[in-house]
């Protein structure tokens, strides 16, 4: 155990006499934290500022308060033009999209539902297809907080109750039945709107009916609540790998430099050396975590649901990768090839694991490709403390897989130290 | 008692063959010496004594037990590589340090063995200096003094002097003189004949993996060495060579001017029987047989080319 300290020590003190590895270790997870942090922060907002034009063609009530919507909304930047114009500046990719509301937009319900003529046109850039996107869905919502606005308001609903009626009857396509349905039902939501008290009206519609359904999704989401508790333990993955590839660099130098040599001549075994490795490499990952979560805690209030599962599940990955890289070490001969290969071999992983790009955002079959990669299992393991909430028992597969990966990889790297020896 | 012995040791790498059936043994308290020059398998059979080399075939025995690699062989053993084998990153003391928690030192003892390793390499006062501010040679002694902190009983030597200034050098010997002296069992490898001739107790000629002989040096010189050149100039003139060269055991016995030249196996008897003739010489110049030339006869090469 004394030597095993003393290998560990010796090893932590030749690394961090060296500036370059203490970033390695310690400024570039933290710098991919911050970054990727950052760029989530921002897409949880959704894009900022999306300019956007409007022509209003109608010049109705409702397609002006529509375009008022649009404009208190913050995530657009909303110029009212004429169609010309607006299309010119889609073309020319200064504005993302232009809306057009067509003439007749303001006639109601019609307008939202009738498929043949839409009153309402997008022209968007093909190349900012995801900003189109974006926007329809903010169209969408604009459309429904202006239709809430609207049946909120009884007369005009009663209005519309009379449109329909004659539009109902001047129509020849209905069964004459089906006809007096329809008209059944108009008459007696209009006396409903008639005799209904305006407060009551109002609340039940817009504050309690609507906003149950509301808050029926906020109590069923058991997503991450920011953008940080998804970038954390990437950050921390990336912190591992860092660790992990330095060390297995450090394992051949060893090598080439001949101190291994001289260790292997002492009273000591090859597992014990790997040991020593390992442990050094180990305890800086520890150290490195600790430093990412203060600074996530403190900076960026990431809120881990379940320290002690978070703990394990990082701490199980860390053992996974210290013995991958230890493995990785024992593969070249030179600190280039060993370096190529440890960087590479946690760079493929890195990305089918979801270290680069989160999982959630790949392609079904990119993601079960991504079990063969113990770095989707890492951040599996400490999501699931972080905001997944696992019970133990849903920590054991991951954790667990981990665990024999890293005794497996660590065996076979004293297998393949014994055998590069003679 | 604590001794060396290798028997038909062989190792090839592809098509070379490092080591080719060598063998010698080494007793308690003797200094042996490998002599060769580059490539020719020194350094390998070390590697093979100590355990890092697996044998392709023949047998090491160290201490009496046949796998180098056994903890009590390890616990006696210690070895200075050629290459430096030494952390930059950490301090003279750090090194050693280390080193001696790894042979199993602790607490006082690993004090004082450090203090003692310092010493010997003459860098106690450059201990808490970095590994990475010496020169080739402070890094060379230290590379030695790491071999001995644990007072192994059997030390392999390889080329600890290689690079080094010859004040250092006569350093290194005197330690390796009083390692001898405490009865430890060394085995020193180097392609300087001088080193060998002035330290070791008996010598093996390695080439080409081969062992060509293995004596002690006077035996080599002797058996290998050819004659001697000796050239005196004298400042009268003998008259009847052929009795002066029956007397001088001499061969090729010639006379050029005042100068007299001749060779001959046995130098010292030769000198003496020279100072008997009372033929009065000016000046004297003798060449005696050395490895150099013991190497060259048996090689065909010189040890250095
Ligand atoms: N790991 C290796 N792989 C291939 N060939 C090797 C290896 N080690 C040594 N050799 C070859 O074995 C031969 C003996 O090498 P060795 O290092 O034992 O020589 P040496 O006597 O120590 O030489 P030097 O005085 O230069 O140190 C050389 O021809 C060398 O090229
Ligand atoms: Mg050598």
């Amino acid at each position: 155990m004394a030597k095993l300290m003393a290998l560990a020590g010796k090893d932590l003190r030749v690394l961090f006499a060296d500036k370059g590895n203490v970033f390695w270790v310690f400024g570039f997870p933290t710098l991919f934290a911050l970054l990727f942090g950052a760029i989530y922060a921002g897409a949880e907002k959704g894009p900022s500022g999306l300019e956007v034009a409007v022509v209003d063609e109608d010049q109705s009530e409702l397609s002006g308060l529509y375009v008022t919507h649009l404009q208190s909304e913050a995530a657009l930047k909303v110029l009212a033009l004429d169609r010309e114009p607006a299309l010119t500046r889609v073309r020319k990719g200064q504005v993302a999209a232009a809306v057009v509301l067509r003439p007749g937009f303001g006639e109601g319900f019609s307008t939202f539902f009738d498929a043949n003529d839409p009153k309402l046109q997008i022209a968007s850039d093909p190349g900012r297809k995801m900003e189109a996107a974006y926007l329809e869905g903010l169209l969408a919502k604009t459309q429904f907080e202006v239709l809430t606005q609207r049946f909120r308001d009884r007369q005009w609903m009663r209005g519309q109750m009379d449109t329909w009626r004659s539009q109902i009857k001047s129509t020849g396509g209905l069964l004459a039945a089906d006809t007096n349905v329809y008209l059944r039902l108009f008459d007696s939501l209009d006396s409903f709107l008639q005799d209904v008290n305006d407060r009551t009206y109002a609340g039940g519609l817009g504050n309690g009916m609507l906003n149950v359904a509301r808050l029926d999704v906020q109590r069923e989401y058991r997503g991450p609540r920011t953008p940080f508790q998804i970038t954390f333990p990437q950050a921390i993955l990336w912190a591992i790998l860092s660790c992990a590839a330095t060390f297995a660099i450090s394992i051949v130098r060893e090598r080439t430099t001949g101190t291994y040599q001289r260790l292997c001549v002492g009273p000591i075994s090859q597992a014990h050396i790997l040991a020593g490795k390992g442990l050094a490499c180990l305890a800086t990952c520890v150290v490195v975590i600790a430093l990412l979560i203060l600074l996530g805690r403190l900076i960026f209030r990431v809120p881990i649901e379940s320290p002690l599962l978070f703990a394990a599940g990082a701490l199980c990955t860390c053992l996974c990768f210290v013995g991958l890289m230890m493995l990785v070490s024992t593969l070249g001969k030179t600190e280039q090839s060993v370096g190529g290969a440890a960087w590479a071999s946690l760079m493929v992983m890195a990305m089918l694991g979801g270290a680069m790009v989160p999982l959630a955002f790949m392609p079904g079959s990119m993601r079960s490709i991504s079990h063969i990669s113990p770095v989707k299992w890492g951040i599996l393991a400490m999501e699931g403390g972080i905001w997944r909430h696992f019970s133990p028992a849903e920590m054991l597969l991951p954790c667990g897989l981990l665990l024999v990966l890293a005794v497996a990889f660590f065996a076979l790297g004293v297998l393949m130290l014994r055998r590069a020896q003679l | 008692m604590a001794t060396i012995v290798v028997e038909q040791l062989c190792k090839r790498f592809g098509e070379v063959v490092a080591v080719d059936g060598v063998s010698f043994a080494i007793g308690r308290g003797e200094i042996f010496g490998l002599l060769g020059p580059n490539g020719a398998g020194k350094t390998t059979t070390i590697n093979m004594l100590c355990g890092l080399l697996r044998p392709d075939g023949g047998t090491v025995t160290l201490d009496g037990r046949t796998d180098p690699t056994h903890p009590a062989v390890r616990a006696v053993l210690g070895v200075a590589p050629q290459s430096i084998a030494l952390y930059d990153e950490l301090t003279a003391q750090g090194n050693l340090e280390f080193f001696g928690r790894i042979a199993g030192l602790a607490g006082r003892r690993l004090k004082e063995r450090v203090a003692a390793c310092l010493d010997i390499a003459g860098l106690a006062q450059r201990r808490k200096d970095r590994l990475s501010t010496f020169s080739g040679g402070m890094k060379r002694r230290l590379n030695l003094a790491g071999a001995l902190l644990h007072e192994p009983a059997i030390l392999l030597f390889d080329e600890p002097t290689a690079g080094v200034d010859p004040q250092s050098r006569n350093l290194i010997f005197d330690t390796i003189l009083r390692l001898k002296a405490e009865g430890r069992t060394i085995l020193y490898t180097t392609h300087y004949m001088e080193e060998a001739q002035r330290l070791c107790d008996r010598v093996a000629i390695l080439d080409h993996g081969k062992i060509l002989d293995i004596d002690t040096i006077e035996n080599l010189i002797g058996r290998h060495g050819g004659v001697s050149h000796v050239e005196a100039e004298l400042s009268q003139v003998p008259d009847d060579l052929p009795a002066l060269a029956a007397r001088l055991a001499a061969e090729g016995l010639g006379l050029e001017g005042n100068t007299l030249r001749f060779q001959t196996r046995e130098p010292a008897r030769s000198l003496a029987a020279l100072n008997q003739c009372e033929l009065h010489y000016r000046a004297l110049k003798v060449d005696t047989a050395n490895l150099e030339d013991v190497f060259l006869n048996l090689t065909g090469r010189r040890l250095r080319d």
